[in-house]
């Protein structure tokens, strides 16, 4: 199971900085950097502390891939609510209101609540989560999430024996939102997860990442994270959990039928017509990886899909 | 041959892309996932390229602007450049010549046939461009550089099957290209202005300088 580690032992700053100029050296010996030398340039001005390597070291996911840069995490996204740009959203979402936020949780349940933001801070204990984050378009990075599972919150409600699916939805706000605007989506965003994905411990909604709230642009002030699907599964900036009997059309299922299924599970086998799911680029690395199945994560997930055709399942 | 002002300006104008992605590159701001963004950008100079280079003969007749008779094979020829530097980002950069990866890619996925099938539909064009070819072959060089008209119907298909669920974006290239298919028929190609301006015609004349 993935190493769950208290959120006192979370990395300062100054440690992770110090990766980028490991990374620098790892990329300035492939030939490739040498037109491509943007990771390794970049925060060369910054001041950086000698490297604290031994301490890095520690600061892996359960196979070891080091954390990919807080710059990228923040700085490299798909939140198609500000921008279909990947570096625009955190620029329109500067100034996106947080504070006050709240999330609705009804539907089939016999306790339904409204939670404030502050009351998952205070309810949960907040761990941290070292999940990869495989994204469709065939890129992946390593995530220090800050949240709780999800099944801490789905035992408070309860949900009754009519409750198959939960169903998750986006703040629509085109007014913050100007992606919002774009008539080619079915807006607001809609995601969901069957019940028993649902209360799997690998399955939380997070708060943070690298110690710290999350950023507008990562889905602040609540998401989700899914880390055996692809990314557009960890549903951003949550107002609304609803536990459904019917399977729910998310987004993209409405968007692209043909190209995104429910389940979404990252599968190399399972190709996809715009993007290879066979390799990924792991953000931060030059070259591409292979994808693994459940992306990585078969050992804890595989059960859940005994006896099913993935490559209808999608 | 005397080289004129606007074969400087054109080129000049035609390698900023190129520099623009390179100082990007070398300072660090070419976003998180540099290979990814280089192919896009390399693509869309490509397909710019190409849509002026449709604008090019009407713009010169209605106008009256021979300047852009004389820089439509500069910018035909950049957006074969920007294909093919697009194609290499792909193959060597993005899957760094691993044939075990880009054959099957280009197997499974219509749009990349697509894309290829148009950049190499280019290259008879871009090798006849050169002006002894261009003399020697006479009435056939027109017809084959009709091609591009169904090449650039190609490109666009290709961008429309790779964007990811955003219809406007390619809405706005296949309506530009559609315009300037318009100007193909007898009734908008024979349009012409009665009486350039003083200033357009003169900077004309110096641009062919």
């Amino acid at each position: 199971m993935t190493k769950i580690i208290p959120t006192s032992q979370i990395t300062p700053e100054a440690i992770y900085l110090s990766r980028r100029r490991f990374l620098k050296q790892a990329l300035l010996t492939t030939p490739a950097s040498l037109l491509v030398a943007s990771c390794a340039n970049r925060d060369s001005a910054s001041p950086t502390p000698n490297p604290v390597f031994a301490a890095f070291a520690s600061r892996t996911d359960d196979q070891n891939n080091p954390l990919t840069d807080f710059e990228d995490i923040t700085g490299y996204t798909n939140f198609y609510e500000f921008s279909t740009s990947k570096t625009e959203p955190t620029n329109l979402s500067k100034n996106f209101q947080t504070e006050p936020w709240k999330v609705k949780i009804d539907g089939f349940v016999n306790n339904p609540i409204t939670l404030d933001i502050d009351d998952f801070r205070s309810m949960f204990d907040q761990e941290e989560r070292i999940y990869r984050m495989r994204c469709v378009e065939a890129w992946s990075m390593v995530i220090p999430w800050i949240g709780f599972p999800l099944k801490k919150i789905l035992d408070i409600v309860e949900p009754t024996s009519d409750a198959k699916y939960i169903r998750f939805e986006t703040l629509y706000d085109p007014n913050q939102m100007p992606g919002q605007n774009n008539p080619s989506f079915p807006w607001p965003y809609v995601e969901g997860l069957r019940l028993d994905e649902a209360m799997h411990d690998l399955t939380i909604l997070s708060t943070g990442l690298y110690g710290k709230n999350l950023t507008p642009q990562n889905g602040a002030p609540i998401r989700l994270v899914v880390p055996w699907k692809y990314g557009f599964k960890s549903i951003k900036s949550i107002v609304h959990i609803e536990l459904v009997r019917e399977m729910p059309t998310s987004l993209w299922m409405a968007a692209g039928p043909t190209e995104y299924g429910f389940y979404a599970n990252v599968n190399p086998n399972v190709d996809h017509p715009r993007w290879s799911q066979a390799t990924e680029r792991r953000i931060g690395e030059t070259g591409r990886i292979d994808t693994q199945m459940f992306n990585g994560y078969t050992e804890e997930v595989a059960h859940l899909y005994e006896g099913m055709d993935l490559t209808k399942n999608y | 041959m005397k080289i004129t002002k606007i074969q400087i300006l054109g080129n000049l104008i035609g390698v900023i892309p190129a520099i623009y992605l390179m100082y990007q590159s070398i300072s660090g701001k070419l976003s998180a996932n540099p290979i990814q963004t280089a192919t896009v950008i390399t693509g869309r100079t490509s397909i710019y390229a190409i849509l002026f280079s449709l604008y090019c003969t009407p713009l010169a007749q209605i106008f009256k602007l021979s300047v852009f008779h004389r820089i439509r094979k500069i910018s035909g020829l950049f957006g074969f450049y920007y294909a093919f530097a697009h194609f290499l980002m792909f193959t060597l950069f993005d899957y760094q010549l691993n044939l075990s990866w880009i054959l099957p890619e280009i197997q499974q996925k219509p749009f990349l046939q697509i894309g290829l099938i148009a950049l190499v539909a280019l290259i008879p064009l871009a090798i006849s461009s050169i002006d002894i070819f261009k003399r020697k072959m006479g009435k056939s060089w027109k017809k084959l550089h009709y091609a591009v008209y169904l090449i650039t119907a190609l490109t666009l298909l290709h961008v429309a099957l790779a964007s990811k669920g955003d219809l406007i974006d390619p809405a706005i290239l296949i309506t530009l290209y559609l315009i300037a298919m318009l100007f193909r028929f007898p009734k908008l190609r024979s349009l012409r202005i009665n009486k350039l301006p003083e200033w357009l015609a003169r900077i004309n004349t110096y641009l062919l300088s």
